[in-house]
């Protein structure tokens, strides 16, 4: 029996990225200049799926808005997860929209079509086992770690305290559609259903599939891995946008103007503007309908849809939500830097600036790096920004 | 008022073709609904039934239909209630002849009187019921099917798109006359002459009021002029003009997905158009404006360089309209905005104007007229519409698309917010200015301004806090009067209830007399001009009345101090300004009407696009 069906999982926040997922989850957030969660339905779609559920929940209007009713030809339908109970209660609430058996995938990771293509190709070879992709990370103990034999899943741990795994689960999922019952039968733990306790209790009773991968898997955790996600997207050439050169992309309705200069890899989006003189690039992406001005450098950068960058600014390792606007000579001059977040501190972090959605400078503000501007804040002409600034802060000088 | 479906060569799968057709047109009415099939060796079978589709549906659970091809519809009432007679389709004396009618037959009265003194009798009270028997009249003279069809239609005067199934052919015929009707041609298999008139052998072959009725199934479309006939057999299509002589007609590529008329995780259509605007404001500006340099290129418009302009529109485009016309009077140009009803039985003296229709569907039969009437007089016409190769769009001298996509919710919503953009446009694109770039950044903050909305909106909040009141008033100045207007249209067509926009200094000279503390006041106050502080010397004259005010403002004026509830919107250009707005009324509407319990999407008695006058 084929899998035709797939439930992508993409209800929850994602709260070690804040500010950034203030008004949209995890899987909305930009790779390069599209969301996560499109790579996730094009590697979908690319696979042989033809049906998708998605399982909404945190901002869930953002993802019904931006995808509506259908992708690439391919229906979806949206279903309500209100309360964040975990990855097994996530998938029970797709239940009614799933017959016979199902894909389960995350929706906060970018993954390519071979792969999941190669684990639904296990599965049918026999098809009341379930499979799972699995790949080797040097930072196993980051994830859900696994251990094998022949092929077989022997065990599955949550963020292991230990260095002795190499492999992960990478949330790639080939079910039976008993799969439902398991997961009922599933106790909870702290009134949570996360679908690895289900596998957990499948390895003791019976067998688990693991399917071996080197395809591409690439995550964000915190706000600045983005910069390093779009590195990875512009590298792999996964962009959508006209391709004028080699490594550089720009959509056919932006403007750019001629002086201009774009240095590979770069893409520029939809109805972005660009002024006489701005160099862009290397390593930078721009959303729909972006705005640089004149004589503007923007290099290792993320700029995000409706972003405005006036005349004369300098951004580098810099990553802007949506709709953000960066003054006359803002200049973010990059990292490496140590970044606070909450009480954590990451040291030697390659981050110039997080700008979270709506937040604004005015004329001549400078920005230390690894600082993290909160949504809806202003740093006001002429302010020096370094730490960690609360949403809708009025900063000035 | 109506929407009709046909199909032709998809056998035993026809009824469902026709009923998902209809599901998909109930927007254009939804009082009744019936099928008719017919076919080679059958007669003509019918089902029929007052209420919703799904009341249909559960007729034809207790029904068998037989044959090859059918034809369907969907009512909007104009001549006798919604029962299961008056619901189409039609039928002859003898039951041979089944006929769906979108539109008015202004003379059926006396063919009627005509043919119940030949004989004939009648089962409903409408005025299509005339068509069968006239058919039947002219078969019974000798006549193939199409050629009663022809005899049958030059009787009647008025708007029609007629399609009907005869007992042992099996065809659909079909004529139109200033009602819209488009043929949709599933030619998987490959056509034998793909442009011709008489060409093709297209697998499957559909017509039908809108293309959304069969979209699901092909994006091949020809649409139909005014006299032109067509013929849908298993052979394919052909169109023929009122002499009977073949018409070359184009087939046009429609780009909507079908899949777009889904709601997409949302309980209503017009929420989830609340929620398309910023893309629909996208799709608006792209690839016309350049904002570095100034520039705006709307294509195809060619030089218009209007000495003055007239809009004709009804409805919440004539509220766009309103604002079009102060766009092009700040510009210099004297532009004035009729209600296109008026205007059509009305005219003004039009000198060497521009006439532009703003029509969302394209198809709005009194816009249509006033446009006609200004052709008539020799006026060059444009229509600001969202449908291409609609009716406007065709007959008009030029079209300016706004690309909304398609609107399924009855009340207008994000087309409201892309007629704005799109008539920015045309002001700029066409009127002199020394400066866009202003107005352009504008336009292009608007969809993450727009969003910004979306996001943090209490519209909600608000709603649910004057749910009981008696009767609600808008007020505004300059671009945020006709803002008033729309947010009170809006609020009458989905809650029900009294709403009225009024022009803030006119409330003092009459409406005031009916403010009480029951009747809460939405002052939409912009900027912190003279405007802005005339329209709060309003408010304060409200607010003495004891009548709740809601404040829709940027915050540069002080009329929060006077407002018991704030919607908060982003600063802008003056020109932007009316689209926020207009969200956050569009969001009060719709959440008010949700408390309620009103049926959003298809409010009682209206439909999405009026094709008759």
């Amino acid at each position: 029996m084929s899998v035709r069906t797939a439930v992508v999982l993409a209800a929850g926040e994602g709260t070690r990225l804040r500010p950034l997922t203030r008004n949209r989850p995890k899987p909305m957030l930009p790779a390069a200049n599209r969301p996560i969660l499109e790579y996730v339905f094009d590697a979908l779609i690319e696979a042989g799926i033809d049906r998708i559920a998605v399982v909404v929940g945190y901002k869930r209007d953002r993802v019904q808005d931006h995808f509506g009713p259908s992708y690439r030809g391919v229906t979806l339908s949206y279903v309500a997860q209100e309360k964040q109970l975990g990855s097994g209660h996530a998938l029970q609430q797709a239940r009614s929209d799933v017959s016979g058996p199902v894909l389960v995938v995350n929706g906060d990771r970018l993954i390519d079509g071979r792969t999941v293509r190669s684990v639904i190709d296990h599965f049918e070879t026999d098809p009341t086992t379930p499979a799972l992709a699995v790949l080797e990370r040097s930072d196993a103990s980051h994830y859900g770690a696994v251990d094998l034999r022949d092929g077989d899943l022997v065990s599955i741990v949550e963020k292991p305290d230990t260095d002795e795994y190499r492999l992960i689960n990478g949330g790639i999922y080939a079910f039976p559609e008993t799969i439902f019952d398991e997961i009922e039968a599933t106790p909870r733990a702290d009134g949570e259903l996360a679908l690895p306790d289900t596998i957990a209790r499948l390895i003791e009773r019976d067998r688990v599939r693991a399917v071996e991968t080197d395809g591409m898997w690439v995550d964000a955790t915190y706000p600045w891995d983005l910069l390093t996600v779009a590195r990875e997207v512009l590298a792999r050439g996964r962009v959508t946008e006209t391709k004028l050169d080699d490594g550089v992309w720009v959509a056919d309705s932006a403007h750019v103007h001629e002086d201009a200069t774009l240095q590979a890899p770069v893409v520029v989006g939809p109805d972005c503007e660009i002024g006489a003189g701005t160099v862009l690039g290397p390593n930078t992406a721009l959303g729909d309908n972006v705005t640089v001005g004149a004589n503007a450098t923007v290099q290792n950068t993320v700029l995000d849809v409706d972003t405005r960058v006036d005349a004369g600014a300098t951004l580098v390792d810099t990553i802007t939500g949506q709709d953000v606007t960066l003054g006359v000579e803002t200049v973010v001059p990059g990292g490496p830097a140590d970044v606070q977040v909450g009480t954590d501190v990451f040291e030697k972090q390659d981050l110039g600036a997080v700008f979270a959605d709506r937040s604004r400078t005015r004329g001549n503000v400078s920005v230390s790096p690894g600082t993290l501007v909160g949504p809806a804040a202003t740093l006001h002409t002429g302010v020096h920004a370094f730490g960690q600034i609360d949403e809708g802060a009025e900063v000035v000088r | 008022m109506c929407g009709i479906i046909g199909c032709v060569g998809r056998r035993e799968e026809t009824l469902d073709v026709l009923v998902h057709g209809l599901s998909k047109l109930e927007y254009r009415g939804y009082d009744s609904a019936g099928v008719a099939l017919g076919g080679d060796g059958s007669g003509v079978s019918v089902a029929k039934r007052a209420g919703e589709i799904d009341d249909l549906r559960a007729k034809l659970d207790e029904t068998t239909l037989d044959g090859a091809v059918g034809i369907g519809h969907t009512r909007w009432s104009t001549h006798g209630p919604p029962t299961d007679e008056n619901a189409h389709p039609h039928q002859d004396c003898t039951g041979d002849v089944a006929v769906v009618h979108n539109g008015i037959i202004e003379n059926y009265q006396t063919i009627r009187d005509e043919l119940v003194a030949a004989g004939h009798t009648f089962e409903s009270d409408t005025d299509t019921e005339v068509v069968p028997h006239l058919i039947e009249e002219a078969l019974a003279d000798g006549a193939d099917p199409m050629a009663a069809l022809r005899s049958a239609v030059d009787r009647l005067d008025g708007s029609f798109a007629i399609a009907t199934v005869v007992a042992g052919t099996e065809a659909v015929f079909v004529a139109r006359n200033d009602s819209p009707l488009v043929l949709g041609l599933d030619d998987s298999e490959s056509p034998r002459d793909s442009d011709s008139a008489s060409g093709g052998q297209p697998r499957a072959t559909y017509l039908a009021s809108d293309v959304p009725a069969f979209r699901d199934y092909t994006d091949k479309v020809v649409y139909l002029a005014d006299g032109e006939f067509a013929r849908l057999d298993g052979e394919g299509w052909t169109v023929t003009d009122d002499a009977g002589d073949p018409v070359e007609k184009e087939i046009d590529t429609v780009a909507w997905d079908a899949e777009e008329t889904g709601k997409s995780g949302y309980d209503h259509f017009m929420l989830k158009e609340i929620h398309e605007q910023p893309r629909a404001l996208r799709q608006c500006l792209r690839g016309r404006v350049d904002e570095l340099s100034g520039s705006v290129d709307i294509e195809d418009l060619g030089d218009l360089s209007p000495t003055g302009v007239q809009f004709v529109a009804c409805g919440t485009s004539y509220h766009a309209a309103l604002y079009g016309a102060q766009l092009f009077r700040q510009a210099g140009i004297p532009a004035q905005t009729f209600l296109a009803s008026e205007y059509a039985t009305s005219p003004p003296p039009i000198g060497d104007a521009l006439v532009v229709g703003v029509t969302q569907s394209g198809e709005t039969a009194d816009t249509l007229s006033a446009l006609r009437e200004a052709h008539h007089r020799g006026a060059r016409t444009l229509a600001v519409t969202n449908t291409v190769g609609s009716t406007a769009a065709r007959e008009c001298d030029h079209a300016l698309y706004i690309r909304a996509g398609p609107e399924i919710g009855v009340a207008a919503s994000k087309t409201f917010a892309s007629q704005l953009g799109a008539l920015n446009l045309l002001a700029l694109g066409t009127a002199p200015v020394t400066d866009a770039r202003d107005t352009i950044a504008a336009l292009r903050d608007l969809p993450g301004q727009v969003q910004e909305l979306l996001d943090t909106s209490t519209a909600a909040a608000v709603a649910e806090r004057y749910q009981d009141a008696e009767a609600y008033f808008f007020i505004g100045r300059g671009h945020q009067h006709p803002v008033a207007l729309e947010g009170a249209l809006k609020m009458k067509e989905i809650t029900y209830k009294h709403a009225e926009g009024f022009a803030a200094g006119e409330l003092k000279h009459g409406p005031l007399a009916l403010v009480t503390e029951n009747t809460p006041v939405f002052a939409v106050v912009t900027g912190d001009g003279e405007k802005a502080r005339k329209t709060v010397g309003n408010v304060k004259e409200v607010e003495a009345r004891d009548a709740p005010v809601v404040a829709i403002t940027d915050g540069q004026s002080d009329v929060d101090r006077y407002a018991d509830s704030v919607l908060q919107i982003p600063e802008t250009h003056a020109s932007a300004a009316a689209v926020l707005a207009n969200v956050q009324l569009q969001l009060v509407s719709y959440y008010t009407a949700k408390g309620l319990g009103r049926s959003i999407d298809k409010p009682r008695n209206l439909a999405k696009s009026v094709t008759v006058e």
